[in-house]
């Protein structure tokens, strides 16, 4: 479980990366590079998020708690 | 290769003077004022007030140079720069945050209870300390508040991370309504997105308050709650300036400033706000659930 949370954290942290390099990079003349990153980065995020509450409700993960 | 003409070469500036006045004033203040001296913390909310009074007239003048057409593409590309060093500061400091957390729960905490090549450190320290995580049972709680519990993930942590989620998706629309040149998208956007902002500030808040009024779990309740007071107040700080900066940038929007092929202050913070965003997601994840 905690592997597949993990690649979902590279996947965001590639595309978040990516938009800094596009951002860097990409001085002026309406590139649509960084935004389309950005993108992909909020689309991940989501299906990460309901990745977890899909996780907890099959009872797969818990939350951390007071053992 | 570039002509000396093509450098902006800038008038002269009181800014960074006054910066550093506020700056000593500021901290200066602070350290006397923990000393118990009045004039120190007045001194101190002086500097502060210095700095924003500083923060705000000097990057207003820079924004007047900017859309009064004085820069050129190096001078966009040295704001590129700049930006690029912010960020690295940013994640070394986030990382370093994450690195206590990881260090306490995974090395120090398991050594303290006989983890690893540690089975003497335990039997003669505290020889009844079991390690679990989150600390709740320290050792030896003497000088720290034991926590009744902690916060559930699923109630009001859950629920920041959609809104801070869809805050990441709103501010995406006003992206895209920015390049595809609509300016009414754009605004409504940034609008939603600062709502957003600001409503998960305020149930941090109410976390908090429920922190440290029902469960007793305070910044002094060990490492425990040192790490969670520590990585999610900043990251809490954090979207307090982002949210400020995102006022600016709609601000901004409204005067009809930023153009689809020119808009790096926009990107900039639309970055920085997607940056905060995945630094919750991670805590989210570390802090709340793993």
């Amino acid at each position: 479980m905690n592997y597949i949370i993990l690649l979902f954290f590279i996947f965001i942290i590639y595309s978040l990366g990516s938009a800094l390099y596009y951002m860097m990079n990409d001085s002026g003349g309406g590139s649509k590079r960084m935004v389309k990153a950005l993108t992909i980065r909020v689309a991940v995020s989501i299906a990460l998020f309901v990745f977890v509450l899909f996780s907890f409700w099959m009872g797969w993960i818990k939350p951390a708690g007071v053992a | 290769m570039q002509s000396r003409l093509d450098y902006f070469v800038p008038e002269g500036s009181y800014w960074p003077i006054l910066g550093s006045v506020g700056m000593a004033a500021m901290l200066g203040g602070f350290a006397s004022s923990l000393h118990g001296n009045t004039a120190g913390t007045v001194s101190m909310i002086l500097g502060f007030g210095i700095i924003i009074f500083m923060v705000f007239g000097w990057i207003g003048q820079v924004i007047n140079e900017s859309e009064t057409g004085t820069y050129n593409l190096q001078v966009d590309k040295s704001f590129r720069i700049g930006m690029g060093w912010f960020i690295f500061s940013e994640v070394m400091f986030f990382a370093a945050f994450f690195g206590a957390l990881f260090y306490a729960r995974t090395l120090s905490v398991p050594w303290l209870g006989g983890d690893g090549n540690n089975l003497y450190t335990g039997e003669v320290l505290w020889p009844e300390f079991k390690s679990v995580w989150p600390l709740i049972q320290m050792p030896d709680s003497t000088n720290f508040t034991v926590p009744k519990g902690i916060i559930e993930a699923w109630h009001i942590p859950a629920l920041n991370t959609l809104t801070l989620l869809t805050s990441g998706a709103t501010l995406t629309y006003a992206h895209w309504s920015l390049m595809n040149k609509n300016r009414i998208g754009l605004i409504g956007g940034l609008i939603a997105t600062i709502i957003l902002g600001v409503i998960f500030l305020g149930l941090q808040v109410a976390e908090y308050m429920e922190a440290y009024q029902h469960l007793d779990l305070k910044l002094t309740s060990g490492i425990y709650g040192s790490t969670f007071f520590m990585l999610t107040g900043f990251h809490g700080l954090h979207v307090t300036l982002g949210t400020i900066m995102l006022i600016v940038i709609l601000m901004r929007a409204i005067r009809g400033h930023f153009r689809e092929d020119r808009h790096f202050g926009f990107e900039a913070v639309a970055w920085y706000w997607h940056f905060v965003d995945v630094v919750w997601l991670g805590l989210f994840i570390v802090v709340y659930w793993l």
